[in-house]
Order: C-alpha cells, then structure tokens, then sequence
C-alpha cells in the first residue's frame, strides 16, 4: 500500500514501532503493521469506540515492553562481540583505555576539588544567607578594614538587613600545663558566632549569651583538629583546664571539622576572656580596629540590599564620627558572600587547572578516534562482510559506538582509580588557596562527572569512528583494504584530529610555559635582603609575667644578648615578623595613614600610608638589607627617647623625591606624637616574591615592644643552630614558646610553593598532552607509511633516493606539526588573558615563551615522524612492488 | 542467545510463551492467526498485542521452542509477506513439560483442598 493511502493510524502505528531496535523492526515492522491492520479491521467490523481505544492501548503497551527488552539483548550481544574484538587487539584496547583514563582521571581530580571547594554549598545550614562585612577606606586603597568594638555594637544595633551579627578576631596566646609551653592561636568571638553559622557541637557545648559577660568565668570551645591531633581525641576533655594568660581556662565543647576563616585556629574563647578584647580601651575606642565581622541575611533580604545597608550605616557614622572618619580617607562599609570570601583566591588557579585538564581529555579523545580510525582501515573487510551479510547499518554504527563506550568506561573506572589516588596531593595544594581544601573528596557529583566524562568521551570520539566507518562502509569490498577514496578522506580525517591534538598541546604547553617563566622570574627577584645562612625563629613570652610599662623591652634586651653571645653567631636582631613570613603573604601589608610635618593635607586628598614594622639595631645588618641614607637604630633608641623612624627607599622616592627624607618628622595621631625619620634602607619585598615593594617604616623594637621574632646569621649549621638557640631562649625565660624555626631561605622556597605547584601541575597536564600527541604523530605517519609502500617503490624504482622519502615524510609530519602550532598559537593569544592573574613580569603574550613551545612541539613532531620516516626511506623497492 | 537444549531451563515459560506453543501445537500458523486463535481459546482472557506477540515470537525462535516455516499453504491462500511458525520437537518437548509442571502443581492444590467452598460465617 502506498504511504499517502495509508490511514492516519497505520501511520502512527509505524511512527511507533520506531522505537523498536532497527534489527527488531527490519524483521518483524511488517508483519507486526500487518497484524494491527488485520485487528483494526475486525475492530471497525463491530464498530465499537471502546474496541478502538482498547487496540491502541494493547498495541501500545505490547510495543513499550518490548522495545527496552528487545533494546537490552542486542546490548548485551554487542557487549559481548565487542570484549572479544578488543580483546583481539590487546595493544590497541590498553593503549586506549590508558589515554582515556590520564584523561579523564585529570579531569575527575580536579573536578572533585572545583566541586567541593567552589560548587557545593558551604556546611553551614542555610549558608547563602552568610556574608562577610567589611570596612574600607577606599581613597587609600584600604578595602579590608577591621572594626572596633564601638562600630561592631553600632551596625548590629542599626541594621536592617541581618538577622545576626558576629565579630572575630585571632590571638596568640601561651598555654601552659601541657608540656612545653605551648603557643596556640585562638579565635575571639561573640557568644552568638556558632548560633549565627548553625554550627553545633560534636561533644559539649558551644558558648552562650553568659560566657560573654565581664567577669564570666572564662571557658574554651576547641577545633576539630587540635582536639584530634594535640589531644589525642581525647573524649573526657569537656569539662577539663587550661593555664593561659593568668587564668584558667575551662573546656566547655570540641567543634566538628568546618573550614575556619579568616585563620586556622586551635581553640576559641569569648570576647570576655581575651585580654584585649575586654580592656575598657578596646571596648570604647572607636579607632581600635581589630575585629572581623561576620553576618546572616534575614530571609528573603538580598545581598544587594545588605550592601547598601552597610554603605549607609558607614555613611552615617562618618557624619556622626568625623574624627574617625576623615573625609579624605573615602570610608565606607560593604558585605560580600561568606562563600565568595573563602573560595575567591582559589578560584582562578582551579578554574584554570580544570580548562587544562578538559584540554588534556580532548586530546586523549581525538587520539583515540585516531587510533580507532586506523584499526578502522584493518578492520573494513570484517565491517564490509558483515555489512553484505545482512547486517544493518546502524547496526554496525550501534556496534562500533558499544566498542567505544566499552574503551571509555574502561577508562572512566581506570581515571577514577587515579583521581582517588590523586587526592591527598590535592587536598594539600588546595589547602594553601582555600580554607575549604580539608572538604574535598569524591562525591556522588564526582562520580557523575566521571560518567558523563565516560559518556561524553565515548560519544566523542565513537561518533568520530563510526561516521568514518558509514561513509566506508559500502565501498570496503569493491575496493579492498586500501581502498583509495575513502582512505584519501579517512586520513585527512587523521590529519584534522593530529593538527587539533597539536594546537591544544600547544596551548596546554604555552599556559604552562608562562607560568614556569613567572616562576623563574620570582625565583630571579631581589628581595631586597640576603636570605642565606640566617634563621628565624618566632617567639612569644608569656606577656602576663610582664606587666608594667616597658613590658617586653627588657627581657627581649636580654634574649638578644644571650643569643648574640653564642660562638657562631654572627648578627642578631629582634622584630615583630620577618620578610616572607607566611602570615605576612596572605595578611599583606598593615597600613598606616599618616601626616608629614610641613605638609598640610588638601581637604580631599588622601594621606600617605605605610607599613610599619619594629626592628631591634642590628635587623638591618642580619637580613643585609642595604642602608642607603643617615643611620640604622642605635640602643639608646628606647622608649625615653626622642621617637624615631627608618623608610624604604620606595617611601622615600614618593614622598620626597628630590630632597633629603631624613630629618623629616611624621605623625600618626594628628600630631600628638612626632617621629623623625633617621635613615633609608632598600627595599624588601615582604609579602611576596610577586609582591612590588611597597611604603614602609621600622621603628624601633624598643619603642613599641612588637616582639615577636628573633632573627640570627650564623656560621652554624641551621638545625644545630636551632637547637642551640631554643636552649639559649629557654635559659633566659623558660615560659618562652618557640613556635615557628625555619631559615628565610626556606620561606622565600615556602612563599614559592603555590605557584610551583600550579606550574607543576600545568606542566604536566602540557606534558601528558605532548606525549599523547606525539604518539599520534608517529602513529599517523606510520600508518600513512605502510599505505604508501607501493607509491614510495614506484618512486624508488623511478629514482628517488634515500634522502628525498626520509625528507618527504619527515616534511609531511612537520607540516601537519607547523599547522597545529599555527592554530594554537592563535587560540592561546586569545585565551593566556586567562591566566594573567597568576603571571608575575611575563605578559600573557611571551613570546620567548611561544618561541621555545614552537621549538619543542615541532622538535617533538619530527623525532616522532622520524621512525616512520626511516621505515620508508629502507623500503626495497624490487619488494614494494612485487609485494602488490 | 545460546540455545540451550535443558528443557528445564526454559520453565516457567510466561502465560503468552505457552499460550503461543499451545497455538502452534496443531499445525504452522502465521502471527494474526495465533493472535486469533490464542484469544478464541482463552474466551479473551489472554491478548496479544503486535508487539508483545512478536517480541515473544523472537524470543521462542532464537532459544529453538519454534522455527519459521519453509512450507506454505497453497498459493491462493497464502500471502507473500506473512511469515508462518512452526513449533521444534524441542518446543513441544518445553510445552509439555510446562503443561506437567502445571499439572502438579494444580494436583498439589486439590490434595490441599484449595478448591472447598468457602463456608458462611
């Protein structure tokens, strides 16, 4: 019956039977419409509606269970054909899986740290609703300022927008009764900050509205970590003590692992129990700005409207309060989510590192489909026999996409395996960008991922595959194995996939390279010191031994001399940090606004600003940073003296560029105390090796009792020396705790680590992508070898030499090289803007990097093409020919 | 699908199985004529769909319970394109055991006396 006669539910009834399995439906489509034809008849026989409606329900019924089982058998079938096929190509099988897996396994590695550190939701119940606040003095530059007590109790009491406010802020403190002295970091906070996160504890309790009142017993909720590892787990430790600061301490609650931010600490107390928190000073000092504060939105308030909230609270405590607020500073106050603050330092590297890694995968894809291509070309008799056998097309589509996914699932669970393994390494990379990093592991996303990946890659490169297969199919057995058309069209196939595995190559390799040559140039920087054979150790006394005005001066005075009086030390100072420190790196500068003498400031304009650090005499000296004008400090610099200061040369040149800057006076409090500048030294870079020098003062560690590092040059080795020196130190006060020992040359080594791992990492995901395709490379001009005996015979025997084959295929293989390099190197101008935020003196556009990338991608190239191309050059042509 | 000559493997065939061997117990027949015969016998209680027919059709004749038949009726009857089944010695041999097997089971049933009349409360 010809199709415009049939009637509309003959042709629904075969719209149906599509979803059949084609095999199913070349077998039994026409019988089965000839059967529901014959009951339609006998139904329109009786004429009943009912009758109808129940046909078409059986009919539909009866086809819906019968497709998926129908579907499940041919599956298996082909699963079943396509294990003994790969497994008649073990060589081909593993050399796929294994690609695959690299691939995917990168890919599913840096995935599960992307999902668990920029994906999932913070493990805080609601957590969208968490925001960080901020204050910031934005003509300066400041856009992270802490708050004051005064200010905290002002934006809890007038905002609008949060159904909570929480303040924070970390000390160190010395903890006695547990062994040594112990220095442990602790976390100031309000009696609400666990309530306000919905944190709850894991034994015990966490602090309530009467911890925080003055003269409440003073109590301790410990951290996860330090519970576990400086503890022993202990479960007994609620309700034991602590000796710290004067007081004993209770232990009320251990909290459960959450990320801690903005610092890493051991234990928290109440803001009654810190004694800075709690002095009358602190509490009613405006300017003392220490504290971090934190929020929660009411429900249904948006971030946006939080912000301008903010913004205008600080804009009315800037009418109220001009004096702690001057106008030229630019003061304002903004929110931003809790989420965003603990993951936005680490997003670009993982960002970045994922795009690599999906790089990585396309290229195991594309060589794959390669190496699928060319076991094609051996394979096209048994695809062609099977075809003139009666085999459906898209039977055999069906089939080779099983094979596919069969290699691609394999892979998947191989790629998992890796990615598993990969974790710890990750976890540790991680936890140097974000707070998150103990969060990471593999989930049920993670799982997904793979899968799709699996999928995505099976389809990729299966579809590749099977439609190279299609176009061939019907000319397999009238041409024979070598068939030239559609050999001629199945290698420019190749080809594109060579040339695309190239240029992402080249891209992986040209992100890599930057960031390689950035490292280089870090590690080439002048710090501005000389970081060999000098130790830094950071100490801290047990400050409520000394009270009194001049609380450190004189026990720092007197470890000094013990420490300098030690055979083998060269120099000695005292100071509040060291350059490089690691707190120093992620903190940043502190800056100070401050007031020249003789230099009123313009209404508007915004103040200099500095970093000011404390140095005992001979810090210049020990760091050998260079003084370049007047004088370093001298001992009767103390706290009777006329106050003094020393610039970095940096200050010096932008504040008087033209004239002497020693003799100059500045303030700090509007003139209520004048410092005179006394020296200039070169600059340091402190806070990192990719960090410009910046404005910064020493003032004396007699004039401001900052204690908090020792610092030595010695003739001794490090370790001894460290030993040696923790004897002396506890010699002169044993309730010293020596929290930190390390040379500046390993924190210089230290501070370089996340940008070495990053390039690491990078390098070799560009290194696995080189070496895929090079396999490629030398595969395809194998191939393309073995296809061309006979020509390269004929052009032998008509008198080519050696030379010109070994030069023909080499060119073949640099020309497909050069074209890839060509087109990576257009897609990686567009896409190293990427990474410019992790470049340190190296544009996006190197190009000495590009130029060396080029170098080794085409060297790589012709080395592969060059087993092939001597393969052919020691073609006999007598052989070649008579071989045909 | 293997064919597997263990008559046993084959029990319990589903009601559609046996009712498709039951069909072609006396003779070759094509698949509207079992539909039809199936739903005579079975005063309609068993229905086949097109689909379900020769899902189980495929089924039966890769495991060899049925074959298609080489033999045609005479040419006036017959139609080019219908395909006529025909049940193997092995078929008959799983019917009858699936026939047995019910048997048992039914005479299990009466010893037990499932069948009594349920008594008035």
């Amino acid at each position: 019956m010809p199709e415009s006669k049939k009637s509309l539910s003959q042709r629904a009834f075969r719209g149906l039977l599509k979803i059949l399995p084609f095999d199913f439906r070349a077998n039994f489509g026409g019988e089965m419409e000839r059967v529901f034809d014959e009951q339609k008849r006998d139904v329109e026989k009786r004429g009943g509606i009912v009758d109808f409606a129940r046909l078409w329900w059986e009919a539909l019924t009866g086809i819906f269970r019968t497709a998926p089982r129908e579907h499940w058998e041919i599956l298996k079938h082909d699963c079943a054909y396509a294990t003994r096929m790969l497994q008649k190509s073990p060589w081909f099988s593993i050399t796929a899986i294994l690609t695959l897996a690299l691939g995917i396994g990168a890919n599913t590695a840096i995935f599960s740290v992307v999902n668990s550190v920029l994906l999932r939701p913070l493990p805080y119940p609601q957590s969208q609703q968490l925001i960080f606040i901020r204050e910031q003095a934005l003509k300066v530059g400041a856009d992270h300022v802490p708050f004051s007590v005064p200010e905290i109790m002002d934006y809890r009491e007038r905002n609008h927008t949060l159904a909570d406010l929480a303040e924070y802020h970390g000390m160190a403190f010395t903890l006695f009764g547990h062994g040594d002295p112990d220095r442990i970091r602790s976390g100031v906070v309000s009696a609400n900050y666990f309530d306000m996160f919905g944190i709850r504890p894991m034994l015990g309790r966490t602090f309530i509205t009467a911890d925080d009142q003055p003269g409440a017993p003073p109590v301790l909720v410990l951290s996860y970590d330090y519970w576990k590892n400086s503890l022993g787990s202990d479960p007994q430790i609620v309700g034991k003590t602590f000796e710290m600061n004067d007081k004993v301490h209770t232990v009320v609650g251990v909290l459960p692992p959450v990320p801690q931010y903005p610092d890493k600490v051991d234990m928290y107390m109440p803001t009654s129990a810190c004694p800075f928190r709690s002095s009358k000073m602190h509490i009613e000092d405006r300017d003392m700005r220490m504290m971090e504060v934190f929020g929660r939105l009411k429900p249904g308030v948006t971030m946006e409207q939080s912000r301008a909230d903010m913004a205008a609270i600080a804009g009315h405590l800037q009418a109220e309060y001009p004096k702690s607020y001057p106008e030229n500073l630019g003061f304002t106050a903004d929110a931003s989510p809790l989420q965003l603050e603990l993951t936005h330092s680490a997003r670009p590297t993982l960002l970045i590192l994922l795009a690599a890694a999906v790089f990585v995968l396309l290229i195991a894809c594309a060589n794959v489909a390669n190496l699928t291509l060319s076991r094609m070309a051996r394979r096209e008799r048994e695809l062609s026999v099977r075809t003139a056998l009666g085999a459906g097309r898209s039977r055999l589509l069906r089939q080779l996409l099983t094979e596919s996914a069969i290699l691609a699932f394999g892979g998947g669970a191989l790629g998992l395996v890796f990615a598993y393994e990969s974790l710890h390494l990750l976890t540790q990379f991680a936890s140097r960008l974000t707070p998150r990093a103990h969060e990471i592991r593999i989930d049920a996303g993670v799982l997904l991922f793979a899968l799709a990946a699996a999928i995505g890659t099976s389809l990729i490169f299966g579809t590749i595959s099977a439609l190279f297969a299609r176009a061939n199919l019907s000319t397999g057995l009238k041409e024979g194995s070598s068939g030239a058309g559609s050999g001629l069209r199945r290698n420019r196939m190749r080809s594109a996939l060579i040339v695309s595995q190239i240029a992402f190559s080249f891209m992986l390799l040209i992100g890599a390279g930057l960031l390689i040559r950035s490292l280089m140039k870090m590690q080439e920087v002048n710090p501005g010191f000389v970081p060999q054979r000098v130790l830094a150790m950071k100490i801290n006394f047990n400050w409520a031994k000394y009270k009194g005005d001049d609380p450190f001066a004189d026990v720092a005075k007197k470890v000094l001399d013990a420490v300098q009086a030690e055979p083998g030390v060269l120099s000695a100072a005292i100071s509040s940090g060291y350059p490089l420190e690691a707190e120093m790196i992620t903190g940043g500068p502190n800056s100070n606004t401050f007031q020249v003498q003789g230099r009123p400031m313009q209404s508007g304009e915004a103040p200099p600003i500095a970093s000011v650090a404390s140095a005992s005499p001979d810090y210049f000296k020990t760091l050998g940073i260079p003084l370049l004008a007047g004088r370093t400090f001298a001992d009767t610099d103390d706290a009777k003296a006329q106050q003094v200061l020393i610039v970095s040369e940096h200050l010096k040149k932008s504040l008087w560029p033209n004239s002497d800057a020693v003799g100059q006076r500045v303030t700090f409090d509007q003139g209520e105390h004048w410092s005179t500048i006394v020296g200039v030294v070169g600059d340091v870079r402190e806070f990192g090796l990719d960090h410009a020098p910046e404005n910064e003062m020493y003032a004396p560690i007699a004039q401001t009792s900052n204690v908090g590092t020792i610092l030595l040059r010695t003739s001794m080795d490090p370790a001894g020396a460290m030993r040696r020196m923790r004897e002396v130190i506890h010699g002169v006060d044993s309730q010293t705790a020596i929290t930190q020992e390390m040379t500046i040359g390993q924190a210089r080594l230290k501070s370089l680590e996340s940008p070495r791992l990053t390039a690491t990492l990078l390098g070799l995901f560009a290194g696995l992508a080189l070496l895929i395709a090079a396999a490629g490379i030398g595969g395809i001009m194998a191939l393309a070898v073995s296809q061309r005996v006979h020509e390269i015979g004929i052009r032998m025997a008509l008198g080519a030499k050696r030379e010109n084959i070994l030069g023909m295929i080499l060119g073949q293989g640099t020309t497909l090289a050069m074209l890839g390099i060509a087109i990576g190197a257009l897609g990686a101008l567009a896409l190293t803007a990427m990474i410019k935020s992790l470049l340190f003196q190296v544009t996006p556009t190197d190009p000495m990097t590009f130029l060396v990338v080029a170098v080794v991608l085409a060297a790589t190239a012709l080395v592969a093409s060059y087993v092939p191309a001597r393969r052919a050059a020691r073609i006999d042509p007598v052989e070649a020919l008579r071989g045909e | 699908m293997a064919k597997t000559n263990d008559v046993q493997s084959h029990l319990p065939l589903t009601p559609a199985m046996f009712q498709i061997l039951l069909a072609l117990a006396d003779g070759e027949k094509h698949g509207y004529a079992i539909l039809k015969e199936v739903a005579l016998r079975t005063d309609d209680k068993v229905r086949l769909s097109a689909g379900t027919l020769y899902g189980n059709l495929a089924r039966l004749e890769s495991s060899g319970l049925i074959v298609e038949s080489q033999k045609r009726p005479e040419t006036r009857f017959d139609d080019e394109r219908r395909r006529y089944y025909r049940l193997t010695e092995f078929g008959r041999e799983v019917a009858v055991a699936e026939a047995n097997r019910m048997d048992e089971a039914l005479g299990q049933a009466r010893a037990k006396k499932l069948f009594r009349k349920p008594r008035l409360a």
